[in-house]
């Protein structure tokens, strides 16, 4: 072979290139950080399934948001039927285009001080379409929580640092849409039901 | 075919681009085979990653990708080493291929997948520019 000064101007970008991949795989091929359990669920966080549980999946949501609402009945058909050995925790996160959001965050809350925050998350999803002030207030008459208790609670916005912390902690954590699932530490890109499934089966059966 | 200024100029163009689409194809190849999440600009990459129609015969699109690119550097480099050799059909050719392969694909991603995967995009335009440089390159020497 004939090496021209042309071939060796290529042989040049070659290098140039070659150096420019293995730089990217050796960026790439850095371990993913996961993030810290404690950090991800920190005391007084809202856990459903087996909390001790080594598997841990934590959802950033929003009460008003659509996604949120669709993803609902399936990750609650699938945290029920991983009961045992996978744990589910809900973090606030309220975007702020949906104004009923932090009310219902709020009145979750609220219910979470008499037990009833799971009962509360269901009953907001299943009615989302007619979210409103008049029906979280309505609701806690439906759990059959304590109204005055309750109602002091959401009207005087009790937990509106816990909200907002979760907001922050999601923000920190590069949440940035809802909902956004982390599984055993790591972010999850699901792009639908299935596809979360999917991830949550083939970590189960690792252990 | 002789090897005029122009036609150096064009393969040098040639070269770049294939070689800038090799870079690309195999950041896409490698996400794909480690089924890990691709940086890109909207939510795109992702469905695409994750639809079956990405993975025709059981081989990942941006693999045949990363093929055709490697193979046009090949060409273009050869090229540099011998005005003798007739590369310049093959270019056209490999790069005629390009352009039906990433036509098919863009059509699938636009009709089928419905999510556009912006690194595909930007590939098809990429090898939309390799395809008409390498046009020129023909018609330059054929002169």
């Amino acid at each position: 072979m004939n090496l021209t000064g042309e071939s060796k101007f290529f042989i040049g970008i070659i290098l140039a290139t070659v150096a420019i991949i293995i730089g990217g795989v050796f960026f790439m091929s850095k371990p993913e950080k996961l993030l810290e359990k404690s950090e991800l669920i920190p005391a007084g966080s809202q856990i459903k399934g087996n909390s001790e549980a080594s598997d841990y999946l934590v959802e950033f949501s929003d009460f008003q948001c659509p996604a949120c609402g669709a993803f609902y009945p399936q990750v609650k058909s699938l945290v029920n039927a991983n009961k045992d050995k996978l744990s589910l925790s809900y973090r606030h996160f309220p975007l702020d285009q949906h104004k009923m959001a932090v009310p219902a965050a709020l009145a979750a809350e609220a219910a979470a001080e008499q037990g009833k925050f799971w009962e509360m998350h269901d009953y907001i999803f299943e009615n989302q379409a007619g979210l409103s002030e008049e029906m979280l207030l309505s609701a806690g008459e439906k759990l059959g929580l304590d109204k005055a208790k309750y109602e002091e609670a959401y009207k005087n916005k009790k937990y509106q640092e816990k909200v907002s912390k979760d907001l922050a902690d999601g923000k920190r954590f590069s949440v940035n849409a809802t909902p956004t699932f982390f599984l055993n530490g790591k972010k999850l890109n699901p792009v639908n039901f299935d596809d979360l499934k999917r991830s949550v089966e083939e970590e189960l059966k690792k252990n | 075919m002789a090897r005029t200024a122009k036609t150096v100029v064009y393969n040098r163009i040639v070269f770049v681009f294939s070689l800038i689409g090799l870079v690309i194809a195999a950041y896409v190849t490698q996400s794909f085979l480690r089924q890990t999440s691709i940086v890109c600009l909207n939510s795109g990459c992702e469905i695409v990653r994750k639809s079956p129609m990405s993975y025709p015969l059981g081989i990942p699109v941006p693999a045949v990708g990363l093929a055709g690119y490697a193979f046009l550097s090949v060409l273009a480099f050869l090229r540099t080493t011998s005005s003798k050799r007739n590369l310049i059909p093959l270019i056209l050719g490999m790069s005629a291929f390009g352009v039906v392969f990433v036509s098919w694909f863009t059509y699938t991603e636009l009709f089928v997948i419905k999510a556009i995967c912006t690194w595909c995009a930007v590939s098809a335009v990429n090898m939309l520019v390799i395809f008409t440089i390498s046009l020129l390159m023909y018609k330059e020497a054929k002169k």
